[in-house]
Order: C-alpha cells, then sequence, then structure tokens
C-alpha cells in the first residue's frame, strides 16, 4: 500500500474518532432528556386530562374546591382550594375535578381513592343524575370496610357538589357496570343526593318549606390571583 | 329480639390484614360474644349465619324482615381507622322512589326506620365511646349496602382494624364492645315503637 495512502486513511479515521468523541456527551444528554420527560408525561397525563378544555377556551383559572381525608386516619373529609381552568361545560368540569381528585393531593396519606383508580367516562342525564364510570380498580384497590368507603364516596359527591351546581345526585359505575356495593360495604345501586338544595330527598325529615335557591352558574369565586395565565398546551 | 349480623363470610374474607388477619373470622367470634352479653340483659337473639357461609345481603335482611319487633347489628372490622376504636353506623338519607301505593320497595325496606336506628345508634356509640378512647361520640351516617334492606332498627358496628400485627389486640376489646352494644340496646329498648303503617301516612 502506497505511504501516502496509508497516511490519509490514519489522520480520516482519527477525524472520525474525534468527531465521535465530542458528539457522544450531546447524544447522551439528549437521551437523559427524553428518559425523564416520558417518566414526566405519565404522571402529568391525568393532570392534563383536566385541562383538556382549556385549550380551546381560554377558561380562566378558578379556585376549584376539592375535598380529601382531612387527616391519615381516615375519619373526616377537608376541603383543599386548587387552581384549576374549569370549563364552563358541566360535563367538562365535573371530569376535571375528578382527575384531578383521582390524582390525589400533595400529601398522599390524605388520598380518598386509590392511586391506580382511573375515571372512564362521565354523563349527565338531563334531570340532573350525573353519571361516573370509573375503572375496576376504584373498587379492587379500595380498603374494604364502611369507613374507608364511605369516606371515598363522600370525597366523590361533595367534590362534585362544590364544583358543579348543574349535578343533582350521582351514580357511581365500575367498569361500564353497576354494583351492588364499592369494595363490600357502602351501596352503589341508588345514586346519591350531590346538590341537595335543588333536588330535596322526599324521605328526609320534613323541614319547614326552605327556599329553593337556584343553581348558580360560579359556585367558585373568581380567581383570586390576577397573574395566573390561560395554561399553556405542552 | 336482636338479629346479630356477623359480615361477610365463605368466599368473602371482607377486610384482610397484612398479619392474615380475616374480617369474616373474627366478626364470627365477636358475634358470640355479643350474643351472650345480650341473653344476660334478657334477649332474644339470632344470628344471620353461625358458621363460614356468606348469605347474601338480601338474605340477611330477610331474616330481620321476618320478625315482628327486630333489632339489626352487622358487625365489622374495617381495613382504615385509628386501632382500638370503635364507629357505629346508620343509614344516611334514602333518596325516595316514585309514588308506591303505600307500599314500600325491598331497596328502600329502611326508610321508614331511619330516625330509630339513629337513636339505638347514638345509644351503642355512646356506651363505646365510654369504653375506647378516641372513638366518636356520636352515631354515623353512611350509605351501608346491609342496612339499605333492613326493615328494622338497623345498626353496623365497625371495629379498627385488621390491620393490627396481633389478633389478640382486636380480641382483648371484644368484651368491651359486647357489653357496650348489649347496653345501648337495652336503653333503646323504651323507645321502641314499631312504625305503624311502614311508608303509609308520615
Amino acid at each position: 500500500m502506497n505511504p501516502r495512502w496509508r497516511a490519509w486513511l490514519i489522520a480520516a479515521l482519527a477525524g472520525a474518532v474525534l468527531i465521535a468523541a465530542l458528539y457522544f456527551p450531546v447524544l447522551r444528554k439528549r437521551v437523559r432528556q427524553q428518559a425523564r420527560s416520558a417518566e414526566q408525561s405519565e404522571e402529568q397525563a391525568r393532570r392534563e386530562l383536566a385541562q383538556e378544555a382549556a385549550a380551546n377556551a381560554s377558561a380562566p383559572r378558578v379556585k376549584a374546591k376539592l375535598f380529601w381525608a382531612a387527616n391519615p386516619d381516615d375519619s373526616s373529609l377537608a376541603p383543599v382550594m386548587v387552581d384549576l381552568p374549569l370549563s364552563d361545560d358541566p360535563v367538562l368540569r365535573a371530569k376535571q375535578v375528578l382527575n384531578t381528585l383521582l390524582a390525589g393531593p400533595v400529601d398522599t396519606d390524605l388520598r380518598t381513592l386509590p392511586p391506580d383508580a382511573e375515571l372512564l367516562a362521565f354523563y349527565l342525564l338531563p334531570d340532573g343524575t350525573g353519571i361516573a364510570d370509573f375503572s375496576e380498580t376504584l373498587a379492587t384497590s379500595m380498603p374494604s370496610g364502611i369507613q374507608s368507603e364511605q369516606l371515598a364516596v363522600d370525597s366523590i359527591v361533595q367534590t362534585l357538589a362544590a364544583n358543579v351546581p348543574q349535578i343533582r345526585r350521582l351514580k357511581i359505575l365500575v367498569h361500564g357496570q353497576e354494583v351492588d356495593t364499592l369494595a363490600g360495604h357502602v351501596d352503589l345501586l341508588e345514586p346519591f343526593p350531590v346538590n341537595t338544595k335543588t333536588a330535596p330527598a322526599p324521605f328526609a325529615p320534613a323541614k319547614p318549606a326552605a327556599v329553593q335557591t337556584p343553581p348558580t352558574t360560579a359556585p367558585a369565586p373568581a380567581s383570586a390571583n390576577p397573574q395566573a395565565a390561560p395554561p399553556a398546551k405542552p | 329480639m336482636v338479629v346479630l349480623d356477623p359480615a361477610h363470610g365463605g368466599t368473602d374474607p371482607g377486610a384482610r390484614g397484612a398479619g392474615g388477619l380475616r374480617e369474616s373470622e373474627i366478626v364470627l367470634d365477636l358475634a358470640a360474644q355479643v350474643r351472650r352479653a345480650l341473653e344476660s340483659q334478657g334477649f332474644q337473639v339470632m344470628q344471620t349465619r353461625s358458621g363460614n357461609d356468606n348469605p347474601s345481603f338480601d338474605d340477611r335482611s330477610s331474616i330481620a324482615n321476618a320478625q315482628h319487633g327486630a333489632v339489626f347489628i352487622t358487625l365489622h372490622i374495617a381495613s382504615t381507622g385509628i386501632p382500638g376504636t370503635v364507629r357505629t353506623y346508620a343509614m344516611s338519607d334514602l333518596a325516595a322512589p316514585a309514588a308506591t301505593d303505600g307500599l314500600i320497595p325491598w331497596e328502600f325496606a329502611q326508610a321508614p326506620y331511619l330516625e330509630l336506628s339513629r337513636k339505638l345508634g347514638n345509644e351503642v356509640q355512646g356506651q363505646l365511646a365510654l369504653q375506647f378512647k378516641g372513638s366518636p361520640n356520636n352515631v354515623q351516617l353512611a350509605a351501608v349496602r346491609q342496612l339499605r334492606t333492613t326493615a328494622a332498627p338497623a345498626i353496623a358496628v365497625e371495629i379498627s382494624s385488621v390491620l393490627i400485627q396481633d389478633r389478640a389486640d382486636l380480641d382483648r376489646m371484644m368484651p368491651g364492645v359486647a357489653d357496650a352494644i348489649a347496653r345501648g340496646v337495652a336503653v333503646f329498648r323504651p323507645y321502641y315503637v314499631t312504625p305503624v303503617s311502614p311508608g303509609g301516612q308520615p
């Protein structure tokens, strides 16, 4: 082989090695970034569901009132105000607040619903009956007992009552099916009263004729945070 | 007549603790103690099950519904709550069915008894709160499936919890729970007037 030719070959190879050595850290950085964003997107997927309406409407952020456990003993609920871009449409609004409820509070000990439970669908009938269809994990991952099951149902019902005044009662389905109980104790056959002021329960003890308040369209106070910009869609 | 209902059983173990505790077994032992305490107060007692079988919710309710003037108590061990506490539940408000000509649909059998059940629950829970610190002072309301179809003053008593490591901690609570239930039912007795025509005139 011509020595001059060989020198050229070695020089070319050395050049390739140099380029590869320079490019390698850049590649590694990119791979790491992608792995990290995949992790985040899984966790954010549910929260983004709650923002789906915000993409088309410039829905203002309002303080939504969500009910999680007040303490880790599961004995009572406490309201938490969360800034959410809530839709005016009652069905979208119900989905948004329920998905946020499912995503859970900052302190995971205060969850009321299993972390792997999902909302599959939400319907609103003309008579004010809301129908929430949850994944099977709502029942299978639920700690069995009257206290835990009632707390779970209460957190759903009170969260809807506080944010979606159009819902008068709520029927809970599990994977599209009617079920007898949530996890062996709390009855799911009959709907739960949600906004009882607009739908009095006839079996409730008779009270002096209560003034019927029409459902207010905006129960949550207007955004107290003027700087809150409409959320950017990633 | 008091109908005691040890919950779950058969293929349904109920709440299960990490230490292998099964709600269905513990409530059977608890029922035996509650039964003795009630009998010593002069009450007749029936049980919805006395072995490891699992009657349906409706079958269990039927046993009380077939009796005149019965009281129904379903016994549970929770998988949550502060260990060593006990809660009594009565049925929450029932949304009403459409007009029924004085007949009450099976799913609303508890409706005429809501107030009596809450009175009974408060008496029992009052006794329990004296013995088990950290327990609430009053009856709690919940949409308990078993209570809905029961046409009698009906309560659920739930002990916390199956998550304890040693079953002996639950066993030690049983005599106190049994005693409190028997005392509560005895205090309730004079208040128990069967609603005259359930579902008719209020």
